[in-house]
């Protein structure tokens, strides 16, 4: 049997970030991923922090792979303003929280996951290798053992012979199979979790620029409560990327539990927000219907020319709207000049609607429709993060910050693997990976991460940034509920006693109070109705339904399936059919049945099914992330 | 370990993919037009000789008879087989070649090779030609043992030899797969259902690396190419190009179209009027089938 010293299961940013550390130390480990290519399975919403806590340290992304994370810049936009909404119908009340989103930190950048995860495989992979380690992709693990005598530690795959290892990283995401084969915990409960669900839009960078107020490179971040919530518990949000947007939203899975509302609906009655609608537009080129009369072949032809020519001038519109897209163009000699670009473009544009009759119409330009589920750290964390030799990071852990509009995932990923290989290589180093010296000193460690301390207690200095942003909300808006616990909060000295006092109750007890419909739904909207600003719509988006979404989506089909219904007859299984992004349950004469395997494996339905991550190289495969 | 020493002997074709092919009015491949790149059935022998170069760490030669245009299939193949060594035999002499022809060109450059072929692979057949004896008649003017339909190989690098698995039709059942062991050197001519599979954790990751090194090494692939005229490759110019092709190439003429048997009928997907008319075609096929 072949032998490593560490595995790490999963190649999302925290395996990854646990393999650059390995190696960043001189450990060999190799990291097993199922995607076809690392990826091509991460979902995010899409920030990536940096922090700088007061107290304690953490370790951030720049720590990790140095300097090169800012000359290649594998992310989108450093967010510079970051706003949140209070919308009901077409008005809007907007509240500055740029000054909660600095907070502690270096920096957060806007990114898509493709992109940022093949960056990070590509350092780690260069580093691991001369350390004979590397990445797999492609390899589904199904099982670990221990040998009873030996205590000898055993992977087995669905692709690949076993092998042996000392210590495993678990870093297999929320619906974590590690987690179940060692049986370390339960799966996550829908009070644990939030489902968010997410499209990529593509807007041209220039325009982004423009409509959102920054400069390229810069970006902004706006979150959204409210109607568009369609009463769940949770919120709305768009992210500027370079030339797309990612426009998402993420709920409460109890809330959504007990008000089933299909997903891509709740992504809809965003776009459907006239001032977010507004951020998404764009010209779009409409076909015109292709004459029947004409002889097939030239039917083709005229289908095949207005295909090429609309991909064309997508393709140089990107460009032409890109200021580093203007200058690769005139680099590759292509162009001379911007003003060459543009008349081309214009060239095209012409030849589109004189020759074939193409109108171009104001509407938006739909990518990739995703969805996942996020750990609710307050609640799910792993307290003892470990079982045996294996030590899990991230979300697989349980472990994400979920603060009002403070949500980070990535960056306590990243700092959790860091501190799991430090503990992996310190056991290397001593040859003995008992719980004494791996397991706990990794708990040990974990808990002093400043993140654990955002999991379990209320910061006061975040609350009062949050407070003072909300400074210009009539209190009798925020009604008799709020208004005693504002005024507290208002005052410094006072805030100190409340905060001290909410920390002694505990997050389990305040959470029902704060997370509730009254906050996320009731008062945006009085708010918004009281004080926001009318916007309208120019335009009508036309919505892609959910089956434009899923043939969009790449799959690599496998004819096994991943997923097993236990039981076919129970609640959860029957909200299934509404609660799942992709429709994969349907109802036929009182029981639920798996209709097809549009599955992009987000885990909703794995409460209550015998769900696993398909084999290697199957399933899903974003584009962006 | 004794290196192991490959050679892959590889075409550029016609691209027959979409969009790439062009047509002459009369029906023919209009060659000017179409753009040319590694052919299928070359492809899937650089994939066999890569598998060499993960499981035995082996030294790989591509080779080809073309055009100048040529390297551009050398490129494609070294990316996939990670190739040290690029030969391209090209000469206006070389042209009007044979398949006899070509075997002889493509043995004088194996036999230059700065190391001698353990193995020589070539594709099932050309996309174009389509005739399947170049690489039998490179076998035998090389004087090597010739396998045909090979599906699967591994090679036991210290005894020198090879077992593989060629995929055979036997007394009228297709699909029967012989297993047979023969001595180095031998040559292969790649069956194109093969696939390689790694199944390995260290297999895996020499996959990962010289994969990443074939990228490179494509890049630069000028570095790794040689190439070869009639002199240079110092072959018998009567037995090359068209004066040593016993056969040409006298006319080519259409596959007759055969007539189609069944009525088709174009429905227009959105009419709802047709859809109904298709479900109803559909019932009624299914309802005169028996379902057991």
């Amino acid at each position: 049997m072949e032998k490593y010293d560490v595995a790490i299961i999963g190649g999302g940013s925290a395996g990854l970030a646990a393999l650059k550390q390995l190696s960043n130390l001189g450990k060999q480990a190799v990291l097993i991923e199922g995607g076809h290519k690392v990826g091509t399975k991460n979902l995010s919403g899409g920030i990536l922090y940096s922090k700088k806590p007061k107290r304690g340290k953490v370790f951030n992304v720049e720590d990790v792979y140095g300097d090169a994370f800012f000359t290649d810049k594998p992310f989108e936009r450093k967010i510079t303003s970051y706003i949140l909404h209070a919308a009901s119908k077409n008005k809007i009340y907007s509240m500055d929280l740029t000054a909660a989103h600095d907070y502690e930190a270096n920096f957060g950048y806007s990114v898509l996951l493709n992109k940022l995860n093949a960056w990070f495989a590509k350092q780690a992979l260069e580093s691991a290798q001369k350390l004979g380690g590397g990445i797999i992709p492609g390899v589904h693990v199904n099982s670990i053992s221990w040998d009873a005598q030996t205590g000898k530690t055993t992977i087995t795959t669905d692709e690949l012979e076993e092998f042996e290892v000392k210590a495993i990283i678990a870093a297999d995401g929320v619906n974590s199979e590690v987690a179940e084969i060692c049986g370390v915990r339960p799966k996550f409960t829908p009070s644990q979790l939030y489902q968010g669900v997410k499209v990529v839009v593509k807007v041209p960078e220039e325009i982004i620029n423009e409509r959102f107020g920054v400069e390229s490179g810069e970006g902004a971040a706006h979150l959204f409560s409210g109607d568009v919530t369609l009463n769940h518990i949770g919120g709305g949000f768009l992210y500027t990327n370079s030339n797309t947007l990612s426009l998402g939203a993420v709920y409460h899975f109890d809330s959504l539990l007990s008000n089933p509302t299909d997903p891509s609906s709740l992504i809809n009655a965003l776009i459907a927000n006239p001032y977010v609608s507004e951020f998404l537009k764009d010209q779009i080129p409409l076909r015109k219907e292709i004459d029947k009369s004409l002889p097939q072949e030239e039917q083709m032809r005229v289908r095949f020319a207005v295909a090429k020519l609309i991909k064309t001038w997508y393709e140089l519109r990107d460009a032409a709207l890109s200021p580093t897209g203007r200058e690769n163009l005139i680099k590759s000699g292509k162009y001379s000049s911007a003003e060459e670009i543009k008349e081309k473009l214009t060239f095209i544009q012409d030849q589109l609607t004189q020759k074939y009759g193409v109108s171009f119409v104001t509407d938006y330009n739909e990518s990739e429709y995703g969805a996942k589920l996020i750990p609710d750290g307050k609640r799910c964390r792993m307290k003892k993060p470990y079982f045996k030799n294996i030590l899990f990071v991230g979300d697989a852990a349980g472990r994400g910050i979920f603060i009002g509009p403070r949500i980070e995932g990535l960056n306590v990923g990243i700092d959790d693997a860091v501190r799991a290989a430090n503990a992996v290589a310190a056991s290397l180093d001593k040859n003995n990976f008992e719980l004494k010296n791996l397991g706990e000193s990794y708990s040990f460690a974990v808990e002093q991460s400043p993140y654990t301390k955002d999991m379990t207690e209320i910061d006061k200095d975040y609350l009062k940034i949050f407070l003072d942003a909300a400074k210009d909300v009539p209190k009798d808006i925020i009604g008799s509920r709020y208004g005693p616990i504002i005024k507290l909060m208002s005052s410094g000295t006072f805030r100190s006693v409340a905060v001290k006092f909410a920390n002694i109750l505990g997050y389990d007890r305040l959470l029902p109070m704060v997370e509730s419909e009254d906050t996320y739904v009731k008062v945006p909207i009085l708010i918004a109705e009281r004080l926001g600003k009318a916007v309208n719509s120019t335009y009508l988006p036309s919505i892609p339904s959910l089956a434009q979404r899923i043939a969009k989506l790449n799959y690599d089909d496998d004819k096994q399936s991943h997923i097993k219904v236990i039981d076919n007859k129970t609640e959860f299984m029957k909200k299934l059919t509404i609660l799942c992004p992709t429709k994969c349950y349907t109802l036929e004469n009182d029981q639920v049945m798996l209709a097809h395997e549009g599955c992009i494996e987000c885990g909703t339905c794995s409460q209550e099914t015998d769900w696993k991550h398909p084999r290697g190289e199957k399933g899903i495969n974003y584009q962006y992330g | 370990m004794t290196q192991l020493n490959l050679a892959v002997i590889i075409k550029l074709e016609p691209d027959f993919s979409e969009g790439s092919v062009s047509y002459n009015p009369d029906g023919t491949l209009n060659r000017a037009e179409t753009k040319s790149t590694l052919g299928p059935h070359s492809a899937v022998a650089a994939k066999a000789a890569f598998y060499a170069k993960v499981r035995y760490g082996a030294r790989i030669a591509v080779t080809t008879m073309g055009p100048p245009m040529g390297e551009m299939a050398l490129q494609q193949a070294q990316q996939t087989c990670d190739a040290e060594e690029l030969h391209l035999y090209s000469d206006r002499i070389f042209a009007g070649a044979d398949t006899l022809a070509t075997a002889e060109v493509l043995r004088a450059g194996i036999q230059k090779l700065e190391d001698k072929a353990d193995i020589v692979f070539s594709g099932h057949r050309a996309s174009d030609g389509e005739t399947g004896q170049t690489g039998p008649q490179t076998a035998w003017k090389l004087g090597y043992t010739f396998f045909g339909n090979v599906i699967d190989y591994h090679v036991d690098v210290q005894t020198r030899t090879i077992t593989i698995k060629r995929i055979v039709s036997l007394q009228g059942f297709y699909d029967v797969v012989e297993e047979v062991q023969a001595p180095l050197p031998v040559f292969i001519a790649i069956d194109p259902s093969y696939k390689a599979t790694f199944n390995t954790v260290s297999e895996r990751l020499a996959y990962e690396k010289y994969q990443k090194e074939a990228k490179i090494r494509a890049d630069n692939y000028k570095q790794y190419l040689k190439v070869f005229n009639v002199q240079q490759l110092g072959v018998d110019q009567t037995l090359v190009g068209l004066p040593g092709s016993p056969t040409i190439v006298y006319k080519v003429e259409r596959i007759p179209k055969g007539k189609a048997n069944r009525k088709a009928e174009v429905l227009d997907g959105s009419n709802p009027e047709h859809i109904r008319k298709a479900v109803s075609k559909i019932k009624e096929a299914l309802s005169a089938m028996v379902i057991k």
